[in-house]
């Protein structure tokens, strides 16, 4: 194995056995009495390496399988079949030494101690991962620093809000100092200064601290300010694997233009350069593809000329519209749209 | 594992400290056990000045039953309390939090929910034990005080053994709430009164297919020095308590770890 690949997945696979339900009354009773199930497989040979220092995103809609990786590379579950391996250790053979290495992160499910204050679930953590006292007091300074958890230590962890929870649960989760960090949803209902709070944070323990971080989340925007890389995973399989700017630079060339009309809404087919996106009222969202075509400026010009333009803002595509578009039709039929 | 018997402890401190958040509802939950217990003890009272005795047994010797089978309840009750919420960290995936921490999954949830209201049954146990052998003329040995606490630990095992064999089958049936109903908390009452009383397929039962009898049964023939003139089995089985402790919970402890390997966790 290279020395620099840190997560290594080969042809993972996890099913699951499910007892299969009837319909009616009638049907659960027969149920109870027959053994009939079906395999599903969850996740379908995945393979993909990851790097010491790599900010990963991992996406993929729900059931997808994107949370059956993640709990094989933590050692919840044990494969079907197929071999990970993270940091030299077999997380499903040696759970307790793989713990050692990662910290984990369930934005729904705390790891702290509901009835008691922040400090004394930190040090409960510190005895269970048998963090040496000096180490301890300085990871905890760093954290409580970055995390600005001074006011926050003495409170029980029940009267936290979402966003101090969540500060105070990525202190829980990197005080043994884990070379790798597994995130589950981690800015999950929280509001736009907890989230930004919550990014700048794993963005500065990624760069400057070298922890190399899987992130799962729904929220594109937490997968496009700080994911390098994105592995995306749809019915089990990965569908997209590589940098995040290989997936823009590939899918998201050209620009999005939001024009709002004065009180109708014109067919714009004849315009040059634009393919409509979406109409709504007397708005249009455009795309402007301009790979050799007419300039910008031109075209926007020619917008204002023709037609009754009350307002037009101009926006980057969002990976969100690229991520959704290959769960929908799959990569193919993106590079083909791309290319044709 | 001194190491982990340190953070055992540790983790003890905390639920305790983390309970006493809600001083009324302990209060409240010892007041309960209290009436609960006393009331069972009514019952027996009730029966035996009716009576006279059960099945050859005097109400001093029933109160020495009873107090052994109270006694280690309690015991089991702080050390193994929290398997009975168990299905709950199944069903909300708490379970898996536990499986990303360097420490045995097992040794958390029991160190979760150290129970300390049950003074309540030490305090009826004691009682019981302490009338129990004065009204019938125990005469206490040096062996018998030290084989008293190595018995209550064989009845811990067992009564440990169950709950965590009842906790285990949730890893495959994800429920198990009537389980510990019927297993746990009912079946107790079995041995609320002497064994003997009940027909001999039933006494077989309960000596090797769901041996609670050597809870407080078998032992009691020691303790109280009643001879074997009742007993279906040789008369060593009165000692064999530690011995099936360690057994049920062996047995208990390989499925619990089978049913981990099992594990398939709920999504999210």
């Amino acid at each position: 194995m290279n020395d620099d690949v840190l997560i290594r997945c080969q042809d993972l696979r996890r099913e699951f056995t499910v007892a299969e339900g009837r319909a009616g009354l009638l049907g659960s009773i027969k149920s109870l009495f027959s053994t009939k199930s079906s395999v599903i497989r969850a996740v379908d040979d995945v393979s993909f390496d990851i790097r010491a220092g790599e900010f990963v995103g991992y996406v993929g809609e729900n059931g997808a399988g994107k949370s059956t990786t993640i709990k094989m590379l933590t050692g919840i579950l044990t494969p079907t079949g197929g071999r990970a391996v993270v940091n030299g250790t077999v997380p499903y053979l040696e759970r307790v030494k793989n713990a050692f290495n990662i910290g984990v992160v369930f934005g729904q499910r705390s790891q702290l101690w509901w009835d008691l204050p922040v400090a004394d679930s930190l040090d409960l953590l510190r005895a269970i991962y048998r963090v040496p006292p000096a180490r301890y007091r300085q990871n905890l300074a760093e954290l409580s620093k970055w995390l600005e958890l001074g006011p926050l230590m003495k409170m029980p962890v029940r009267k936290l809000s979402l966003g101090q929870r969540m500060r105070a649960d990525l202190a829980a989760s990197l005080l043994h100092g884990p070379k790798v960090m597994f995130l589950d949803e981690p800015t999950i209902g929280l509001d736009i200064i907890a989230k930004d709070n919550v990014r700048r944070f794993l963005k500065k323990i990624n760069k400057e601290q070298g922890v190399t971080i899987i992130l799962t989340t729904h929220d594109m925007d937490d997968i496009e300010a700080l994911c390098d890389r994105i592995i995306i995973i749809d019915k089990g399989k990965i569908a997209w694997d590589g940098a995040t700017n290989r997936l823009k630079s590939q899918h998201m060339n050209g620009k999005i233009l939001e024009v709002e009309f004065h009180d109708y809404n014109p067919d714009i087919s004849g315009a040059i350069g634009l393919t409509e996106m979406k109409t709504e009222a007397n708005k249009k969202w455009l795309r402007y593809q301009g790979d050799g075509g007419a300039a910008l400026n031109d075209v926007i010009s020619a917008l204002f000329r023709d037609y009754c333009v009350k307002d037009l803002s101009i926006h980057e595509p969002k990976v969100g519209d690229v991520v959704k578009a290959i769960y929908e039709h799959g990569v193919d039929h993106m590079e083909a749209a791309d290319h044709g | 594992m001194r190491d982990e018997l340190g953070i055992y402890l540790t983790l003890v401190v905390a639920s305790i400290r983390a309970r006493m958040e809600y001083k009324a509802s302990f209060l409240f939950l010892f007041l309960a056990l209290l009436v609960y217990y006393l009331a069972q003890v009514g019952v027996i009272v009730i029966v035996l000045t009716k009576f006279g005795s059960i099945s050859g047994w005097t109400l001093g010797e029933m109160a020495f039953l009873y107090g052994l089978m109270v006694f280690s309840q309690g015991v089991t009750t702080v050390l193994f309390g929290s398997l009975n919420d168990f299905e709950g960290q199944i069903i909300s995936g708490g379970f898996d939090r536990l499986l990303v921490r360097p420490l045995s999954p097992l040794m958390q949830i029991l160190a979760s929910g150290f129970e300390i209201s049950t003074v309540a049954h030490f305090f009826i146990g004691t009682t019981a034990l302490y009338f129990g052998s004065k009204s019938s003329g125990v005469e206490w040995t040096l062996l018998k005080a030290l084989y008293l606490p190595v018995v209550i630990g064989g009845a811990v095992l067992i009564q440990g053994g169950l709950r965590l064999g009842v906790a285990a089958v949730c890893f495959w049936t994800i429920r198990n709430r009537s389980l510990v109903h019927m297993l746990v908390y009912s079946s107790k009452e079995m041995i609320f009164y002497p064994i003997s009383i009940y027909h001999w397929g039933m006494q077989l039962f309960l000596t090797i297919a769901f041996p609670l009898a050597f809870i407080n049964y078998y032992p009691s023939h020691y303790f109280l020095s009643r001879g074997g003139a009742q007993l279906l089995f040789h008369p060593y089985i009165q000692y064999l308590t530690p011995l099936v402790g360690v057994v049920v919970f062996a047995l208990a402890y390989m499925l619990w770890r089978l049913g981990i390997s099992k594990y398939q966790s709920a999504g999210n």
